[in-house]
């Protein structure tokens, strides 16, 4: 196990007054937000500060790191003294949660415990009595999927570390990995729960639920809108000016006959009702025209566009002129 | 793992998680979120039981706004406001890549 220097993570000095660790946090946490940073590992960033920021801030915590940690240097092979007992229960520095306690590296567990002061539901449960009995806390993961799981349904696994009780009734973080069935028709944003998935219970408190909230990777044709479905659909000249039925190949494999309406231009809306996302009442799938040209590259279609630019009389720019 | 290890779960309504739901998936009080509804911070619906139900989008508010409290020591009315905006911002990315522009 490496060890991590966590002054080197937020940039501060070894004797970082409180303030100096507090405004150094927040000038990382502001530069790696995962809504708005443009650095390429924002998150994986932003979990380090996290945990940095988790330890320096507590006066506990921050004393047992110096004490332990003095002659260290980072990535250097660390081991805790045998004698080591994790049990941190002060909860002095800045909150947070299980889930995020989860995200934190194996470092921080052999030093602080696996749970290391987390907070469920705000509250530090670990001070109260022994006879205390509380609910498991609700989770919440992302899930990123592929558009055809929707059309299609799928089943995913899904790797995440879930706070448990040991033997001994102390908290510590499980590896598990889930195999979830993802029904058709499910769209952006929706959530599935997982009845008692979620962290354990104290005492004899029922698990909590696991929430898994659903993501689509970006398609490579179409574009997603809640239920609806977008595609750039491209057509030739003459199916855009006569009219005329074209192929359109659906996410879960089928295919759709469209008519494209005689006259048609680029940038002209076709909406297919019932043929977006399959959810009930199912989305709609809305065709984006995009008038091609074919290249003018051998004699023959080169003489075509000859032929039409002097029989046609047409002028592209003629609604344009004052 | 065998096939008889699979879950399946319950894909929820629009508006159906309760005040206790938001307030442990955000591991915040109940009250935390009390508040912050009666501040007009966060919106809630009331269901035939008279019980408060809150939607996704506002679980997805409710965790960004602790975090910028606690983060950034943010007044609660100034967290919302920040999250109001990275709500235009995930908008406004949804609307450019239904252009097809990214």
């Amino acid at each position: 196990m490496d060890f991590k220097d966590y002054y080197q993570t937020l940039g501060v000095a070894r004797n970082a007054t409180a303030e100096e660790i507090k405004k150094a946090f927040r000038k990382l946490a502001r530069k790696y937000h995962p809504d708005v940073s443009k650095e390429a590992d924002a998150e994986v960033r932003m979990k380090e500060v996290n945990e940095a920021y988790a330890v320096l801030s507590d006066p506990e915590k921050r004393a047992a790191y110096d004490q332990i940690g003095q002659g260290y240097q980072p990535g250097q092979d660390f081991r805790p003294p045998p004698n080591w007992e994790p049990d941190f229960r002060s909860g002095a520095g800045r909150a947070y949660s299980q889930a995020e306690a989860a995200d934190f590296s194996d470092f921080f567990s052999q030093l602080f415990g696996q749970r290391g002061g987390a907070r469920a539901g705000g509250g530090d449960f670990q001070a109260r009595g022994a006879d205390f009995q509380a609910r498991g806390q609700d989770q919440h993961a992302e899930v990123l999927l592929d558009l055809e799981d929707s059309f299609n349904g799928a089943t995913r696994q899904i790797n995440l570390r879930v706070p448990k009780l040991d033997d001994k009734g102390r908290i510590t973080l499980d590896d598990r990995t889930l195999k979830v069935k993802i029904p058709k028709g499910v769209r952006e944003g929706q959530m599935i729960r997982l009845n008692g998935q979620g962290g354990a219970g104290y005492g004899n408190g029922e698990a909590g639920d696991l929430l898994l909230e659903i993501h689509f990777r970006p398609h490579p044709r179409f574009r997603i809108d809640g239920r609806d479905l977008y595609l750039t659909l491209p057509v030739a000249p003459w199916e855009a000016a006569l009219g005329g039925v074209v192929p359109v190949d659906l996410p879960d494999g089928g295919q759709l006959k469209v008519r494209i309406p005689e006259g048609a231009q680029s940038g002209r809306q076709l909406r297919v009702r019932g043929k977006g996302i399959p959810s009930d009442p199912p989305g709609d799938l809305l065709l984006d025209l995009q008038v091609v040209l074919p290249p003018a590259s051998t004699p023959q279609a080169r003489e075509l566009y000859e032929t039409m630019a002097r029989e046609l009389a047409f002028d592209p720019r003629a609604e344009t002129r004052t | 793992m065998r096939d008889d290890d699979i879950l399946t779960g319950v894909i929820l309504e629009e508006a159906c998680l309760t005040l206790e739901q938001v307030a442990s998936v955000c591991s915040v009080t109940p009250d935390w979120v009390r508040l912050h509804v009666e501040e007009g911070l966060l919106s809630s619906v009331t269901d035939s039981a008279t019980e408060q139900r809150f939607t996704q989008r506002e679980l997805w508010r409710a965790r960004h706004m602790h975090r910028l409290e606690r983060d950034f020591d943010a007044a609660p009315e100034l967290a919302a406001l920040v999250a109001d905006m990275l709500e235009e911002l995930v908008r406004l990315r949804a609307h450019v890549r239904r252009a097809g522009l990214r």
